[in-house]
């Protein structure tokens, strides 16, 4: 009996074309409610939460004194092996303590971005910032030197993130970068 | 033996064992700081307390012996929360700057409180600091005392073993800083041992200051180049460039200690001079080339004739790579002149070979400190062969026994010694002779003429030698009444040979007394034995068998050479140039030479003249074995490639060979070893297996690795009257030669560290004669022969013989072989203010 009932009900559905008409409702649904594509890089870029873990950065103290003492923590606590420190000795009053970095260099490809290294550092020299756009034209930008990690970041540490900022897109021969206004940002959808 | 409970496990051990290497044995491990074996304890840190029942306190087992029935207990809460606090304290002052401090990764402290600490500080108070910047204490020593736990090894060490004795503690409890005195630079051995057994980061190598960390370096456990003694060190590399060479604790002979050129001296290996190509002397110049152009360039030029071929093959070289070269003379070129040595004539070491019994086998030093009296003679024992020295020190200072030092030098030794003998350079077959004498004039007392026949010719002999006969009766006094003597003979028996016989005449002559004797050459290049024992001599095949044909020694060479008899030379290792004793003769030689073939690491001044330079090896880019003074076979291992187009030497060897004869030689070194073993009866026993094999607990001497003896020998033992010297009142002194301490022949002088200690000659003279020629420490003197005279700094040396100059044969700025005259003695020299 429930067999039969059940059989009825099938064939109905097939004539009234009920499956089809649901996936329509779901297309149709998208196609008058708001876009959330980005219009990333040419025009909007996302800026991510605070602590999101992007591209490492080398601090320095209010004074100026580089804060990396090389002792290699961060390399030996990273899991890929892709951060690469050699120290120095230097008098100069260069870093905080008389041993500084002569390399410190970390190769972004191969980092998981897992954080270790910041953990492990004694100073906080070695911190995650939020820069993620890592494309570039050649493989030389995916090793970061000292040098590099040291210029200090865009993103004020005061801002919150999440958001999806206004923003330009430059390509150079030296890579491609995009330029955020971040007074003109809106909440991210989702 | 007494019975102890250790955590309930009962057992035996020997009396008067201490409760801490009781517990080791029973498989308990306690914490210490301040114990090592082989220093004096003195239970200073406290971190090896455990419970003995029945006892209210807390023990330190490290200065605790066992009691028959000791119940101890080392695991207990109380032993563990003993250990916390102890660390707790070490910590309260502690600095604690582990990211910055050298030992970070390999400290004892950081494994301690790892392992035992408190994990949390209770203290806020600001710490103590003996300084706020580290301090350099010596060229190669940096120094934070604030890291110091008070262990007092370094102290100890530099006293019981180094025998140095510059540092002590200022200041007490925990504001007792260990350092030199009143904190000033330190004029000492520089061997580092203090860094090796500090702890912490208290004692740090200069050399090595933030440089790395211990975990990014990659080793190679392996023996040192710079002398005979054979100590075992690993060498360690970051990125290719070698980065330090450390001892390690209870592995070795040596144990946790090496001399500055062991531990200071291998960053020469990896110098941007190296050679990195083969050489090519094309219309006068030295070009590169292909390795296959120079091999093709030799190949044409080796004549037919072996007589007209000659090899010198360096004592530093490998068994494997001597052996194949011998094998390649004598098979290949069909040539018996090898040599190797550009120093030594090859007869004096055939008698000394002999008199030294080396063909008898293997000796050990720990065999020798066990007997009842040690002769040293014949060696500056404390510059050419630091490690020996130490170990001589560390073993007479813990037994009673007879420690007698003959050497017209003071040296740092005499301190552990009963017996000084000064006698003058050059005359110890007259000193030997007299002690022979005093020691038989029992056997000819009563015997009336021949009675004063002995005692006329002693009191010549005795006055030959320099000594009074006071000296001379003591040691045969001290020879009577032991039963065992052991005779440490050095290279100042082949430097102008002389005496040799008469050491021989000795060793037989305690022997037919019944007493045991046993002797050990001290030389001072590492392979210089295994280079005799694998037949590079030109009368002396493998096993001190005798050659078929007698071929020339190097000085024989460089004549035929000059001669024109002699058209192709082949030296592998060897700076004949600068090392053999007279620099005219050599270089008019090299200068006259056919076609001469230089295989070395660096451009060395023999390798100027020649007309194929072959790029080699350094010990840190191959593999192989030498043989130590003592007859121990152990194992040199591969740290790095060669830089360049170098290769190993035994792949150029075989090259060459190959050349030739295309089945010649073995692939590799292990085949090669196997044929020296099949070949050679002294190494039939030697296996890579027990090589450099580790013992745990601090037992050093792996007998197995000593070669057999060689059998029946039919050595000849001439005796050698050294040429006297030209004595004048102009040139009133004698000088002797030999090794500083912080050099090896030429090579050292390559290494950064090492020419950073001492680059600059310095002539030794004694403090009288210094005062009576009115100099003192530190002047500029001009020491001046009848052929030549160099400007060097004096030093002075406490209880030297008088009217003897010390000038090593390291530095360039001084070379000692242009005082020297092919066929003259030892020459004479005036010393005056320059
Ligand atoms: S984020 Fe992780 S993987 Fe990347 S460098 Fe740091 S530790 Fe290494
Ligand atoms: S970044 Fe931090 S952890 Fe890495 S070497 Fe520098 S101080 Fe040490
Ligand atoms: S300097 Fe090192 S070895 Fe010397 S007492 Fe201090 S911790 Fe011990
Ligand atoms: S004593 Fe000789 S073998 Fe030992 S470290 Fe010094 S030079 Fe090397
Ligand atoms: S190890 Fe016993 S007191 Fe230091």
């Amino acid at each position: 009996m429930a067999e039969d009932k059940g059989r009825i009900l099938e064939l109905i559905k097939r004539v009234l074309f009920t499956d089809f008409v649901k996936g329509l409702t779901v297309t149709l649904g998208y196609n008058v409610s708001k876009s959330i594509t980005h219009k990333y890089p040419d025009e909007e870029k996302w800026v991510p939460y605070r602590r999101f873990r992007g591209v490492h950065t080398l601090n320095r103290t209010e004074t100026g004194k580089e804060l990396c003492v090389a002792c290699e923590l961060c390399s030996k606590a990273c899991p890929t092996q892709c951060i690469t420190v050699i120290p120095m000795e230097d008098d100069t009053g260069r870093g905080i303590a008389d041993r500084v970095a002569k390399v410190w260099k970390v190769d972004l490809v191969r980092c998981l971005y897992c954080g270790y290294c910041e953990d492990a550092c004694p100073t906080r020299a070695v911190r995650l910032s939020r820069e993620y756009e890592l494309a570039c034209t050649d493989l030389s930008c995916t090793v970061r030197q000292r040098e590099d990690l040291l210029k200090p970041v865009q993103v004020p540490e005061s801002f919150e993130g999440g958001v999806i900022a206004k923003s330009e897109f430059l390509r150079s021969k030296r890579g491609i970068k995009v330029k955020v206004d971040l007074s003109n940002t809106r909440k991210r959808p989702l | 033996m007494v019975t102890v409970k250790i955590n309930g496990k009962e057992i035996t051990v020997e009396d008067n064992t201490l409760i801490l290497d009781a517990a080791r044995h029973a498989g308990y491990e306690i914490p210490t700081f301040c114990y090592q074996a082989d220093l004096v304890g003195i239970g200073s840190c406290r971190m090896c307390l455990v419970e003995i029942e029945g006892q209210r306190k807390l023990q330190p087992s490290c200065v605790t012996p066992v009691l028959h029935g000791m119940a101890i207990n080392t695991e207990t809460p109380t032993v563990m929360s003993a250990r916390a606090s102890m660390l707790e304290f070490l910590l309260a002052n502690h600095a604690l700057d582990c990211p910055v401090c050298d030992k970070g990764g390999e400290c004892e402290l950081q494994d301690m409180v790892y392992k035992y600490g408190p994990h949390k500080g209770r203290h806020a108070e600001p710490k103590f600091k003996f300084q706020e910047k580290d301090y350099a204490l010596s060229p190669v020593i940096i120094k934070n005392s604030n890291r110091c736990v008070q262990c007092l090894k370094c102290v100890r060490v530099c006293r019981e073993v180094v025998g140095a004795n510059v540092l002590g503690a200022l200041g007490r409890g925990d504001h007792q800083e260990e350092t030199s005195f009143f904190r000033h630079f330190l004029d000492c051995d520089q061997d580092g041992n203090c860094i090796e057994v500090c702890p912490v980061g208290c004692f740090m190598r200069l050399p090595y200051r933030y440089k790395t960390r211990p975990w990014d370096l990659k080793g190679a456990d392996t023996i040192c180049q710079w002398c005979a003694t054979g100590c075992r060190m690993v060498i360690e590399e970051r990125d290719g460039v070698l980065i330090r060479s450390k001892a390690q604790f209870g592995v070795g002979l040596n144990s946790e200690t090496l001399c500055a050129r062991g531990r200071f001296g291998n960053d020469s290996m990896t110098r941007a001079e190296r050679l990195k190509t083969p050489l090519v002397r094309r219309f006068g110049k030295l070009e590169p080339a292909s390795w296959q152009e120079a091999l093709a360039v030799i190949k044409d030029n080796v004549p037919s004739d072996g007589e007209r071929i000659g090899g010198i093959a360096s004592p530093r070289l490998t068994n494997e790579e001597l052996y194949l070269f011998q094998k390649l003379f004598r098979n290949v070129f069909g040539s018996a002149n090898i040599d190797s040595s550009a120093r030594w004539d090859p007869d004096a070491v055939e008698a000394f070979i002999k008199a030294a019994s080396m063909d008898a086998g293997g000796v050990s030093v720990f065999d020798c400190m066990e007997s009842e009296t040690v002769i040293v003679i014949g060696s500056q024992v404390s510059d050419e062969n630091p490690v020996t020295d130490y170990i001589i020190r560390r073993i007479s200072a813990g037994r009673r026994m007879n420690l007698v030092i003959a050497s017209p030098r003071a040296m740092k030794l005499d301190s552990s010694a009963n017996l000084k003998i000064r006698h003058t350079a050059g005359k110890a077959g007259a000193l030997l002779e007299s002690v022979i004498l005093s020691f038989n004039s029992a056997r000819v007392a009563g015997t009336g003429g021949l009675e004063d026949m002995a005692s006329g010719r002693l009191a010549s002999v005795t006055s030959e030698a320099g000594v009074d006969g006071e000296a001379v009766e003591s040691l045969a006094r001290k020879l009577k009444s032991s039963g065992s003597v052991a005779i440490m003979a050095g290279t100042d028996f082949l430097r102008f040979p002389e005496g040799i016989a008469k050491l021989g005449l000795l060793k037989d002559l305690l022997k037919s007394s019944g007493k045991k004797v046993s002797v050990l050459p001290l030389l001072d290049r590492a392979n210089q034995r295994g280079a005799w024992e694998m037949g590079v001599h030109p009368s002396l095949g493998p096993a001190y068998a005798r050659a078929k044909q007698k071929g020339l020694g190097t000085d024989e060479m460089l004549e035929a050479v000059s001669k024109g008899a002699l058209d192709f030379l082949y030296i592998a290792g060897s700076d004949v140039a600068s090392m053999y004793p007279d620099e005219g003769v050599a270089t008019a030689a090299l200068g006259r030479a056919r076609f001469l073939v230089v295989q070395d690491t660096f451009m060395t001044d023999t390798a100027k003249f020649a007309h194929v330079v072959l790029p080699g090896a350094a010990f840190g880019e191959k593999e192989g074995t030498f043989t130590n003074q003592e007859g121990r076979a152990q194992a040199i291992r591969r740290l790095m490639h060669p830089p360049g187009k170098a290769k190993p030497d035994l792949d150029i060897i075989r090259a060459i060979g190959e050349r030739f004869d295309p089945s010649f030689g073995p692939k590799n070194f292990v085949l090669a070893l196997d044929e020296i073993r099949s070949g050679n009866r002294m190494y039939s026993n030697v296996s890579l297996a027990f090589n450099n094999k580790k013992n745990s607990d601090n037992r050093l001497d792996s007998k197995e690795a000593l070669v057999q003896g060689a059998g029946a020998s039919d050595l000849e033992a001439k005796e050698f009257a050294q040429k006297p010297s030209a004595e004048s009142a102009e040139y009133p002194f004698r000088l002797i030669t030999g090794n500083h301490l912080f050099h090896s022949g030429k090579g050292t002088m390559r290494s950064e560290t090492l020419s950073g200690l001492l680059k600059a000659a310095v002539v030794e003279i004694s403090e009288e004669d210094a005062a009576s020629l009115g100099l003192k420490n530190g002047d500029r003197v001009r020491v001046k022969s009848k052929d030549y005279a160099a400007v060097v700094t004096l030093r002075t040396a406490r209880g030297s013989k008088n009217a003897h100059a010390f000038l090593a044969e390291n530095f360039e700025d001084c070379p000692v072989n242009r005082f020297l005259r092919r066929g003259e003695g030892p020459p004479m020299v005036s010393i005056t203010r320059a």
